[in-house]
């Protein structure tokens, strides 16, 4: 007989431990792309050389006009998903009654990324072979720099979304955003941190599981440098963790006067919670990037997160007569409620930026269409105006900053906008 | 109550290592330690009956943080329902609730999941449990709803206890203090005269708000030298690290002193031997799931209360599940105080490397001393080694 109960639980353990490495982030990988280091800073976004994709392109046939649409309908950032793909769907609507390409209509074919970069891929890859001749998404840089991967090798065009990771449009010409990027958005916060605020020394929380938050709080972190200030430390956790009391034991003994948390609103809420509770009060602001975009932070961030202050693409309460439609048009369809993020009006927007290169495509052929956006121009979107044409596939946009407030009082109250020449 | 009996000149930053930390950091990682060693309890208690990993474990305590979820919703404390400080009745209750469903949990897993393997090779129950851990993960993302987190205000204990190590040494911030409050007010009065917006305020305004700001700056340093350094320990994690200590004399007292935690400790040493001695060996077992999953309800419960915001989700119990294992496997799987011994190590480390500098590497860390003492004493802290005979 063999009795081996002693070392029974040995393979387990190794079974665990190769668990814990690989499988304990339910939202994000890591994705090789790393900022090269010493890159171009900031705002200057000329094109730099964004490999052309060389395969052969989708051509329509038919009457239908496929165009895929990626989206978290899963997992953490299911707010975000939803809001997207319900903007995309409602520029569909509205641009196949206004008379589509020529009389062909649109149709959307949505692939769920369930928030996770390798899912984004899958979602991708069964889009393309659905024969879709282009693709609107993501939200999250990590799950859109796979989707731009994967599009590559057919040359079908990414419309990004929320996607501001700076390197995301080197993956080639194929990729454009309807979104600021992080060069500009990071410089925003250190500006407002050190002149609106008068702060001088930061410590910044980095999420190192997500290229998005690496890459923000690098940008963020040069910006303050360069503007004279201090940075008197970063620490970091990855998506999915619960307990930051080590990073933010180790923060607060830097003796910072502004946090900068570059995350994702599901650790950003829990977190700022922490951060009150381990004793570092309120006259230490929090400030953070569209990453923190959802009602949800009210609810994990309590009181904790009122005060704070965030970078954001478009506000509701702006006048320009596009938000004002847009908002009308959205309230009609959703029993007078206004959409929970910005996501709703660059989803809309992303899609109906794809919509505008098609008609302007020579052909309807997908290389065509990545010709046409690239040429965009003037495009009057619900959070403001893209001109791609000489710009690499990164719109110049405004951005605004706006403090958390309750949800009665519309969760984020503006407060002031930066332009690209604001930021020098 | 402040102590001053350290002086001040020992916390300051040594070789580059912010000293100041230290106490703080090692305070919160035996907190944490005492939440590892709860969970792990029950994973070392299945094994000693049953010497079996219970993975699913994990998910038991996931399940019990969305019983006090569910709780202090029905208590009121629904999101973006803004109420009051709660009462220590409705902590009382949530701890009751996790406790009763993480225990029916526990035992229903055992009823259906492992007694019908019982008889067969020990793999087949591994496999089952692993296949339950996954179930109860992803079955969680389809039934329970997500990113969720329990209502800090239901915990009546706000705020923490303040303790200040090494101060003493008189720094005088009165002036300090004086001179903040003029360049404040000054600033305030340049306001009110002009009535300039905050954030686009001209030189002169950018002057007296630069002013105030470098003047508080000046002041938090000073004033923290003076202090030497603050400890701060939330209420909450006080609570939660008296009623472990409580859950666990109590279950001392269970395994040594009565008569089922004799035929528990019987069972362990001997399925057979215990079985022909008369104790029904079923009862004892479904007895044990029972305890060790009401142990990860009161942790559950409490994380998810008094770990101010956290997220609860289907993988709430994958991190802390891991963690509590690799506790009871240090501490040698199945020996009881081994469990709490290492839980109480786990969270030490994780302290000390935190307060190193390394949060980011400190789970690997916590993998690495596994891996150290495994060499050293491949049955753990408090186990005994077994040869093998094959």
């Amino acid at each position: 007989m063999i009795k081996n109960l002693g070392s029974a639980w040995k393979p387990a353990i190794a079974a665990v431990a190769l668990a814990f490495a690989f499988g304990c982030s339910p939202t994000e990988t890591k994705t090789p792309e790393k900022t090269p280091e010493g890159s171009t800073p900031a705002t200057t976004t000329a094109a730099t050389t964004r490999p052309e994709p060389t395969g052969e392109g989708v051509t329509v046939t038919g009457d239908v006009i496929k165009v895929g649409v990626v989206g978290s309908i899963t997992g953490d950032q299911k707010p975000w998903g939803d809001d997207s793909i319900e903007g995309a769907k409602m520029a569909a609507e509205e641009f196949n009654a206004a008379g589509g390409v020529n009389g062909k209509k649109v149709e959307l074919v949505i692939g769920d990324s369930a928030s996770k970069a390798e899912q984004a891929k899958t979602a991708t890859e069964k889009l393309l072979s659905e024969g879709v001749v282009g693709i609107v998404g993501e939200v999250a840089s990590g799950n859109t720099i796979q989707i731009a991967k994967a599009a590559f090798g057919k040359a079908v065009p990414v419309v990004a979304i929320g996607a501001t990771r700076t390197d995301l449009t080197d993956e080639g010409t194929h990729v454009v955003r309807v979104c600021y990027t992080d060069a500009f958005q990071g410089p925003v916060m250190a500006t407002f941190a050190f002149e609106d605020l008068g702060k001088r020394k930061v410590g910044i929380i980095t999420d190192n599981k997500a290229p998005y938050s690496q890459g923000l709080s690098k940008s963020f972190g040069e910006k303050f440098k360069a503007l004279g200030g201090e940075i008197v430390g970063e620490v970091f956790y990855e998506t999915g963790q619960t307990d930051f009391t080590g990073p933010i034991n180790e923060i607060k003994g830097k003796n910072p006067d502004v946090l900068f948390l570059s995350g994702y609103f599901p650790e950003v809420g829990p977190m700022a919670q922490a951060i009150r509770a381990a004793g570092i009060g309120k006259d230490v602001p929090l400030l953070g990037g569209d990453g923190w975009d959802s009602p949800q932070l009210l609810v994990s961030g309590g009181d904790a997160i009122l005060g704070s202050y965030m970078c954001n693409h478009y506000n509701n309460k702006e006048t320009r007569p596009e938000v004002t439609e847009f908002l009308t048009k959205w309230k009609a369809k959703h029993n007078g409620k206004e959409p929970g993020t910005t996501m709703a009006a660059l989803g809309y927007d992303a899609a109906m930026l794809m919509f505008d290169g098609l008609k302007r495509a020579k052909n309807l052929n997908s290389k065509d269409l990545i010709a046409s956006l690239n040429d965009t121009e003037g495009f009057k979107g619900v959070s403001g105006v893209v001109n791609l044409k000489g710009k690499g596939g990164n719109p110049d946009k405004q951005a605004l900053v706006v403090e958390i407030a309750p949800a009665a009082q519309g969760f984020q109250v503006f407060k002031k906008a930066f332009s690209p020449s604001d930021i020098k | 109550m402040p102590i001053h009996s350290l002086p001040p000149d020992l916390l300051l930053p040594f070789a580059g290592i912010e000293v100041s930390t230290l106490p703080q950091q090692l305070v919160d990682g035996l907190l944490l330690g005492f939440i590892y060693a709860l969970i792990a309890l029950g994973y070392t208690m299945v094994y000693g009956v049953l010497k079996l990993i219970n993975f699913a474990h994990g998910e038991v305590f996931m399940i019990g943080a969305y019983c006090a979820l569910f709780t202090s919703w029905a208590l009121g404390y629904t999101p973006g329902n803004a109420l009051a400080s709660g009462q220590w009745w409705m902590l009382l209750v949530m701890l009751v609730a996790s406790m009763v469903g993480c225990g029916l949990l526990g035992v229903t897993i055992e009823r259906f999941a492992y007694r019908p393997l019982r008889n067969q090779p020990r793999i087949a129950s591994l496999i089952t449990a692993i296949g339950l851990s996954l179930l109860l993960q992803y079955g969680g993302q389809i039934f329970l709803p997500l990113n969720q987190n329990i209502d800090s205000k239901i915990n009546p204990a706000a705020g923490g206890y303040t303790v200040s190590l090494g101060g003493g040494s008189a720094v005088d911030t009165e002036a300090l203090k004086a001179t903040v409050k003029t360049k404040q007010a000054a600033f305030e009065d340049f306001l009110t005269r002009t009535k300039a917006d905050r954030f686009n305020l001209n030189d002169e305004g950018k002057r007296l708000r630069n002013d105030a700001q470098e003047a508080e700056r000046e002041l938090k340093t000073a004033a923290d030298r003076g202090k030497g350094t603050t400890l701060v320990v939330p209420y909450g994690k006080l609570i939660a690290m008296v009623a472990t200590i409580f859950l666990m004399v109590g279950l001392t007292y269970l395994v040594m002193y009565t008569k089922r935690g004799r035929a528990m400790r019987a069972v362990s040493h001997d399925f057979d031997a215990a079985s022909l001695m008369g104790i029904s060996v079923n009862s004892i077992i479904t007895f044990t799931f029972l305890i060790g999953s009401v142990m990860a309800g009161a942790g559950a419960m409490m994380v998810a209360t008094f770990y101010a915001g956290t997220k609860i989700d289907p993988y709430f119990g994958m991190v802390l599940g891991v963690k509590a294992f690799v506790a009871a496997v240090l501490g040698g799987i199945g020996n009881i105080p081994g469990a709490v011994l290492g839980g109480l190590l786990m969270g030490i480390t994780e302290g000390i490397v935190s307060w190193l500098g390394f949060t980011a590497y400190k789970d690997a860390v916590a993998f690495i001393v596994l891996i150290g003492v495994l060499l050293l004493r491949p049955g753990g802290l408090l186990g005994s080694a077994k040869v093998e005979k094959v």
